[in-house]
């Protein structure tokens, strides 16, 4: 037990020491522009949490991290990188959109469902074809589903340009779903809705999946060791495959919450590259998905309370950015700190043998 | 012959989690066969290296011909006439051998350019006198390993080295190669006075070959003694630090019908060249097959076509009277065969994951453990963990420690543990005690034993000649992928043996 928890304790550790580090250097960078570094995270912090409102805005914001971390966790642990996620977001928020504009006389609850199951749909299917390619072939998977992200940005574009440009002359956007289906908001003028409550759902379904089933215990050992996966009769080829199509669903998924839930229809930017937000997410805490949620919040955080930091002192909303790649910087560097750990043990004669 | 040609004091050299050698003191004479031995992770080789020059002691001095060694790379060690022969060879294998003996000290013409002809004549002498026959214009990748060892000992006797350090220097040897090794050392150090360190686990060798014995255990020099002064069981007990029985072993005679029938089997290695080439037999119900063979003879395609892992391109493999030829891991596994396979690391453990998760592998499915098919009873799976720790002698301080911090021959009874419980008739098992230490192949030769006299057919391939002898009841020997030979156990010696490995039959015994 104590093994498993002392590594634990270890990275929480050097998690926060990077995080600390990070927080430290983006302070030394406002000094440097004559800004007071207490004065700016003090309103990047009330920006974030300062009122209802605020809060609803930053937690609004974790919706699409959270489900984007967990599609990263879960190709990722199984060893086979989507990278594609917001290619496949893109498909799932189009086909949902175009269930809602379409079909507006379903029952609400049918079409909700529906936009859902046709968003998961389309976003599994088109990370079924690189891993097929992978499994079957050994085709980069990497390569390809960074390729199809811009065949499917691109392909949505055309199509709200053109096929599916809006009745009311709006350009790069679709028509509104119908009225009924819009989720509704759980905070006034915010853009926080209950997709968020489906997200909850979601999260739970995965980490159950993940942690407590074994065929998260096989995806793990298949992303761990193929062959001895291989060698003790799980079928990799299966699970590799399989792993791709959960992650491209949840991306799809997190589509469908953006049309549902923010925007009301699909529009040609729809995402501000949040499947590349949602794999540093998931990157940070080793796809753990507790640790997806919480830093989902903190990206939030960052992102919300930087706007009201701009606003509020002037300092730069992109100092936050540095900030975040900062503390990817230092968490890569983790083996760093374990040495340092090791050595600082040595030093005190704790490690015997 | 009392010079004392290295000398070490007080040398202690700290890892970052190890302390891989505690103060250790001992001089070697000039003149003598020096053998250091001990187990696995025991020092043996950081204290070689300390002499080689490849790393620097963290305390202690070492005296190289009476000088204080103060920098320490291993080109300063050659300067000064230490010459080491790596267990794994560092030779190109697309060179001749003249080519690969002066590499980095070519002879020249002219200056710039490498004299080949000179070279092969300065190979031609150093043969003659030293004694070591090789072909200087043949190419490595064409001569067999015992040929590429006397090459590794010419290169560093061409670069003038007096003190040669062996590492493991028969560990990839037929008996014939090593009794001609051993021939090559003693001319070297009775007739042209040099000095011989060799570092090796096998006892009788050490018996044979050596002056002196240094025995190490856990990092510190236990004893060093006079080679004429003990036997083979007095030097396990100072490696392992107790009694070692590996004399006797219970084997009733089994009567069985066949469970494994193999014919005409083809298989290919991953370069796409025919590994096995038409190789049949069959094993019976409580018999053990050992499969006798230098490394590289098919062995590795063998086991794992019968696991599963490797196409069968041409012949047929029946389990219990069931053609089970192209099936899955997963197939084979259900007609009730385990296997241990050759390299843990790679193929039968997942060194970041707990002993748990590694010992769960296989059963993660079984109602035991898993409730409808999805929920995983952790305290149950925890449980039978522990369980197996206990009784597989698993040196551990908690289940949940990452199997990839444990010593070789701990990950060896994690693999053996779970494979071992689940309910087998068949057992593969490949190099079961490689990288371990002799404490643990006792437990492991045991368990082995006690799987056979339950009724196992039991397929054993190794590269250790003893263990096969041990354990097998029946032995055929494997050479470039084709049965040459096939024997009871004992109808045959080590010796005879070691003939067909290298595919020369009786006529030549």
């Amino acid at each position: 037990m104590f093994k498993k928890a002392k590594d634990n304790v270890e990275y929480l550790i050097s998690l926060f020491l990077s995080i600390f580090a990070a927080l430290l250097i983006g302070a030394l960078i406002m000094l440097l522009n004559g800004q007071n570094p207490i004065v700016g995270y003090k309103a990047l912090v009330l920006g974030a949490f300062g009122s209802k409102y605020k809060i609803a805005t930053t937690f609004a914001k974790t919706v699409p991290l959270i489900l984007t971390g967990l599609a990263t966790a879960i190709s990722f642990m199984s060893g086979i990188f989507n990278i594609g996620g917001e290619g496949q977001l893109y498909l799932g928020a189009f086909a949902a959109a175009y269930i809602g504009f379409t079909f507006t006389n379903l029952p609400v609850f049918i079409a909700i469902i529906l936009a859902i199951i046709a968003s998961a749909l389309i976003g599994g299917l088109y990370a079924y074809f690189p891993a097929v390619l992978r499994v079957k072939y050994e085709i980069d998977e990497v390569i390809t589903t960074i390729m199809l992200n811009s065949v499917a940005i691109l392909f949505t574009n055309y199509l709200v340009n053109y096929p599916f440009q809006a009745a009311q002359g709006k350009m790069g956007g679709t028509d509104m779903i119908a009225e009924a289906f819009k989720f509704p908001k759980l905070v006034k003028l915010s853009k926080l809705n209950t997709s968020i409550f489906y997200t909850a759902i979601i999260a739970i379904i995965i980490y159950y999946l993940i942690k407590k089933t074994p065929f998260g215990y096989n995806f793990r050992i298949v992303g761990e060791n193929g062959v001895f996966a291989k060698y003790a009769g799980i079928n990799t080829k299966r699970y590799m495959i399989l792993a791709m199509v959960i992650s491209g669903a949840l991306c799809g998924i997190a589509g469908a919450f953006e049309v549902y839930g923010v925007h009301y229809r699909f529009l040609q930017n729809i995402s501000k590259g949040y499947a590349f937000d949602g794999m540093l997410v998931a990157l940070i805490v080793k796809n753990n998905p507790v640790g997806i949620i919480l830093m989902s919040i903190f990206f939030a955080m960052l992102k919300t309370g930087s706007n009201s930091m701009e606003v509020a002192t002037g300092i730069p909303s992109e100092l936050i950015l540095v900030i975040q790649s900062i503390i990817i910087l230092f968490i890569a560097g983790e083996n760093g700190f374990k040495k340092l750990f090791k050595e600082y043990r040595l030093k005190r004669g704790k490690l015997v043998k | 012959m009392s010079e004392r040609i290295i000398e070490l004091k007080n040398v202690s050299k700290q890892f970052p989690s190890v302390l891989a050698n505690d103060n250790i003191s001992l001089h070697i004479n000039k003149g003598e066969i020096y053998a250091i031995v001990g187990e696995n992770g025991a020092g043996k080789s950081t204290l070689m290296k300390t002499m080689y020059g490849l790393h620097e002691p963290t305390s202690g001095e070492v005296y190289i011909k009476g000088e204080k060694i103060k920098s320490f790379s291993p080109s300063n060690s050659i300067k000064r006439g230490i010459g080491m022969v790596h267990q794994h060879f560092m030779l190109v294998p697309s060179f001749t051998i003249a080519e690969n003996i002066v590499l980095g000290s070519e002879p020249r013409s002219k200056r710039i350019f490498s004299d080949k002809k000179k070279a092969v004549d300065i190979v031609k002498s150093l043969s003659r006198t030293y004694g070591l026959e090789v072909d200087p214009n043949a190419k490595i990748q064409d001569v067999s390993v015992g040929i590429q060892q006397r090459v590794e000992i010419l290169k560093t006797l061409y670069k003038g080295a007096d003190i040669l350090i062996l590492d493991e220097p028969t560990a990839v040897l037929t008996p014939q190669e090593t009794e001609e090794l051993f021939k090559v050392i003693k001319r070297l150090v009775n007739e042209l006075d040099k000095t011989v360190i060799i570092i090796t686990h096998k006892l009788n060798e050490v018996l044979t070959i050596s002056d002196r014995v240094a025995v190490m255990r856990q990092g510190k020099l236990v004893d060093v003694v006079n080679t004429r002064e003990v036997n083979e069981k007095i030097l396990a007990e100072l490696m392992v630090g107790r009694e070692v029985l590996l004399e006797d072993i219970d084997k009733p005679e089994i009567k069985g019908e066949e469970v494994v029938r193999v014919k005409d089997l083809v298989v290919k290695d991953n370069r796409g060249f025919d590994a096995l080439k038409g190789v049949s037999f069959h094993i019976n119900k409580g018999e053990i097959l050992g499969v006798a063979g230098i490394e590289g003879n098919g062995q590795s395609e063998l086991t794992e076509a019968l696991a599963g892992m490797r196409k069968i391109e041409v012949g047929h493999v029946f389990i219990k009277g069931i053609d089970a030829t192209g099936f899955n891991p997963k197939k084979i596994r259900e007609l009730g065969v385990a296997h241990i396979p050759e390299d843990r690391l790679v193929t039968g453990l997942s060194k970041v994951s707990s002993i748990t998760d590694n010992i769960l592998m296989g059963s993660q499915f079984k109602e035991e453990f898993c409730k409808n098919k999805l929920h995983l009873k952790r305290d149950k799976i925890r449980d039978y963990a522990k369980k197996l720790i206990k009784k597989f002698d698993v040196r551990t301080p908690s289940e949940d420690v990452k199997v990839g911090s444990l010593s070789g021959g701990n990950m060896q009874k994690v693999v053996i543990a779970r494979e071992f419980s689940f309910n087998t008739e068949i057992l593969l098992i490949s190099q079961p005690t490689r990288g371990v230490d002799i404490g643990a192949i006792e437990f492991i030769h045991d368990q082995i034993i006690k799987k056979r006299n339950e009724g196992c057919a039991i397929l054993l391939i190794s590269a250790e000649l003893d263990e096969i002898f041990r354990l097998s009841d029946r032995i055929i020997t494997l050479y470039e992928g084709k049965v040459t030979g096939e024997f009871k156990n004992g109808e045959i010696t080590k010796n005879e043996i070691g003939y067909y490995m290298t595919g020369n039959r009786k006529e030549q015994v």
